[in-house]
């Protein structure tokens, strides 16, 4: 039973992992980054079952709080990349 | 089995890596080295390394994405075409030492082999030893921290090294202060969602940091993924709240002092062994009864590593941040 949730989670990741690599556009990279991480916590809570380990579902906790700050970093380095962009444009067109 | 998820997770990260390699696109190549640090964590879970594994999720995870991004918005986004005239010496150079590495590689045992050199060395006196002489639960903690004190004690000072050195890169003195006045107050403070569900995760983060810290013992953790997950919380107060109110709860003059006091509590144990009479990082000399003595003072020197390497990353964060683009 694990066995065939860890396979369609690593299943998962490789579509992911396409995705990211083929893009598109850049939001495309930022959801797939984003869905590896959350497969990632899947994989390895599945995983510390597998190995009848359950302590190690630290791991995926760390990782479920931790995940997402990259993401809002991503926000964060748009906005700053827009405001120059637009401040950029502001100094040209003077 | 196991060795087929580790194989086809081994295959994602070569996939990976080559396309950080082939990619022009610094903000793409961002993107998939986060990728490339799940995948990794994930082998490192796979092969029962849980300490590394935490390691890898905490600063892989969350914090180098933050500083690789921090670093890309001060430079372009696109990477110049490589010159290509040395490329045949480079193909030629790689090509060798990878032939090398996979003729290397007919020597080396199966994994998990017990017969396999490393678990003839020292490892097994090591798992005897941690039983007797200081019973704590897990061997690598143990290891860490007490039988191999010395390149611990290395590490931290790496990392305080290391910290030094990349804030007297980016540190501009003069021109830091007009900047993170006027840059840092935005952030993200007008994105509401993200600002509430953030804080709410923070004391969690903070927390669960606390736990990693103080639970290393007993299970996967130790100072340094409990330092990076500290770091990570108050990195997410950063990015929501603004850059003046994360410096005005700690400001940089005390994330300076804690890089110095970690390292400087690590060695100040090494020091106090042996003025109790002991060797220098032994620890059974700190209470009377040398078992006691050893969990006191891994405890503390955990706590050491944890200090530096929360002040290391939020200094380096900071430092980003105060070039005032990011």
């Amino acid at each position: 039973m694990y066995y065939a949730v860890t396979i369609a989670l690593l299943v998962t990741m490789a579509l992911a992992l396409l995705r990211a690599l083929l893009g598109p556009s850049v939001y495309d990279r930022v959801l797939a980054v984003n869905m590896i991480g959350t497969k990632t916590v899947l994989l390895l809570s599945v995983l510390s079952f597998l190995f009848g380990r359950p302590d190690f579902l630290d791991l995926a906790l760390a990782y479920a709080l931790i995940n997402f700050i990259g993401v809002l970093a991503v926000l964060e380095f748009f906005r700053v990349r827009a405001e120059q962009d637009k401040s950029d444009a502001n100094t040209e067109s003077r | 089995m196991t060795i087929v998820f580790g194989v086809f997770l081994l295959t994602l990260m070569l996939v990976t890596a080559i396309a950080i390699v082939r990619t022009q696109n610094l903000f793409v190549a961002v993107m998939l080295s986060g990728i490339f640090s799940l995948l990794l964590a994930s082998n490192f879970f796979l092969l029962d390394a849980a300490d590394v594994a935490l390691t890898e999720a905490a600063v892989g995870a969350g914090i180098s994405t933050v500083l690789y991004l921090s670093a890309l918005a001060l430079s372009a986004q696109h990477e110049h075409a490589p010159y290509s005239s040395h490329r045949l010496i480079a193909l030629a150079v790689v090509s060798f030492t990878t032939l090398a590495v996979i003729y290397a590689t007919f020597d080396q045992p199966r994994v998990g082999d017990p017969a396999a050199p490393v678990h003839q060395h020292v490892a097994p006196w090591y798992l005897e030893m941690t039983r007797d002489a200081i019973d704590i639960p897990n061997v690598v903690t143990a290891v860490l921290g007490s039988f191999r004190g010395y390149d611990t004690l290395g590490e931290v000072f790496v990392v305080f090294t290391a910290g030094i050195g990349v804030l007297f890169l980016l540190d501009k003195p003069g021109a830091r202060h007009s900047q993170t006045q006027t840059v840092g107050q935005v952030r993200l403070r007008h994105y509401l969602i993200p600002r509430l569900v953030g804080r709410m995760l923070i004391p969690f983060i903070l927390l669960f940091g606390l736990y990693v810290q103080f639970h290393g013992e007993y299970g996967p953790g130790g100072g340094f993924q409990a330092g990076a997950l500290v770091a990570a919380s108050i990195i997410l107060y950063a990015l929501l709240e603004g850059e003046t109110r994360a410096l005005r709860a700690l400001p940089r003059r005390l994330l300076t002092l804690l890089i110095a006091s970690g390292a400087l509590l690590y060695c100040g144990v090494g020091v106090a062994g042996i003025l109790l009479g002991g060797n220098f990082l032994d620890y059974s000399v700190l209470a009377d009864d040398p078992v006691k003595g050893q969990q006191l003072g891994i405890i503390l020197i955990e706590a050491g590593v944890g200090i530096t390497v929360t002040g290391v990353l939020l200094s380096i964060f900071h430092a980003f941040a105060a070039r005032g683009r990011f």
